[in-house]
């Protein structure tokens, strides 16, 4: 049964029958699926590695601005400052130190 | 096409109407990716379908986003290997009427918000669009046969304090006489489009509403009941089934009428 950890996230590829479940630790302890009944009749190493390559797209991952933000500047008196927009959808926030951002298998 | 076998997408796949049609899929025997915001509800569904012993992958994401839009579609063809149906069902509301006036001046004291107009027209039309787009793109490169489901409304036609709602659905009811048109004029075979328009539906929404205003909307409903959930999941489930529904939406409304007896 492997263990994967992408994203500071540790997730377990478990079989069910000839598939393959993939569920994924939550900070309270309990688990949640990612996916159910996938990859049927892969053996574990070939479903451990077609997880990954799932796990890597489900869950993104980084930091991406987008701007700078013209409608809505900081104003210093006159001085108009804008910045990236970090209101819009491809900005993930990042509240993880540096050192774990590029872990992962 | 065959349910069973088949790859499907749901939009607001988390609860409501898209859980009901994730469902109704799943126990068909589809494989089934259930996109959502909210990742509980994700969670759950997935759950509940490894339960009944299905195939489903769960993906959070913002439906108003081209990159989330490309990242649960790719997440999907990576899991099963194809995609045949997508069903746009993560809708919102944000009621308001256009301006409101002072009751002793006469004057406009509050018009609609932008942010109120933008959001909906955001999610319920730009989010249907780019899941519509980006599942044809796959479908037509993939060379697989495919069904585009749009969720309409009967509000469609028009409801008072609903104008940012009311335009996206009618825009999403016109998609799949353009887009089945533009498949003819691209030599497109292989993909149908068939929107849905339900009527008022037993979803967390409405049921949690005040009971006397529900009572009122169900005067209205030849039925007498709201429509549920899984009504409408079974309607998209014979549309995947029936080659020759295309190009067309269909309202699933229990008979909702005007007062005084016109139908909507």
């Amino acid at each position: 049964m492997p263990t994967l950890i992408y994203n500071d996230m540790t997730f377990t590829v478990a079989p069910r029958g000839d598939r393959w479940d993939i569920s994924y630790a939550l900070p309270n302890g309990s688990s949640a699926l990612a996916g159910a009944g996938l990859f049927a009749g892969l053996a574990e190493t070939e479903a451990a590695a077609r997880a990954m390559a799932l796990i890597k797209t489900i869950f993104p991952v980084g930091i991406k601005s987008v701007g700078p933000d013209v409608t809505h500047p900081n104003t210093i008196g006159d001085l108009k400052i804008v910045g990236p927009d970090v209101t819009h959808p491809n900005f993930i926030y990042w509240n993880k130190d540096s050192v774990s951002c590029p872990r992962q298998l | 096409m065959d349910i069973k076998g088949s790859v499907a997408l749901v939009t607001g796949g988390g609860n409501g109407i898209g859980e009901a049609v994730v469902k109704h899929l799943a126990k068909q025997g589809a494989k089934v990716a259930v996109v959502d915001m909210a990742q509980k509800n994700i969670d759950r569904v997935v759950k509940d379908i490894q339960e009944m012993g299905g195939e489903a992958i769960g993906i959070q994401a913002n439906v108003t986003s081209e990159a989330d839009t490309a990242r649960y579609i790719k997440g999907t063809i990576e899991a099963f290997g194809q995609l045949n149906i997508a069903v746009s069902c993560a809708g919102i509301i944000r009621d308001g009427t256009m301006l409101s006036l002072d009751k002793e001046t006469g004057q406009v004291s509050k018009k609609l918000d932008l942010a109120k107009w933008q959001a909906v027209i955001d999610t319920n039309l730009t989010g249907t669009f780019l899941c519509m787009r980006d599942a044809a793109e796959a479908m037509v490169n993939g060379g697989w046969e495919g069904l585009l489901v749009p969720i309409s409304s009967v509000n469609k036609v028009g409801q008072v304090g609903q104008l940012n709602y009311s335009s996206a659905k009618v825009a999403d009811a016109l998609m799949p006489k353009i887009i089945v048109g533009e498949f003819l004029m691209r030599g497109i075979r292989n993909i149908r489009c068939v929107a849905v328009a339900p009527g008022y539906t037993a979803t967390p929404m409405l049921t949690g509403m005040n009971q006397d205003a529900l009572k009122a909307i169900l005067e209205d409903v030849h039925l007498g009941r709201l429509v549920a959930p899984e009504e409408i999941a079974s309607l998209i489930g014979y549309c995947v089934e029936n080659q020759a529904l295309n190009a067309t939406t269909i309202e699933i409304t229990g008979g909702l009428c005007y007062p005084k007896g016109i139908a909507k």
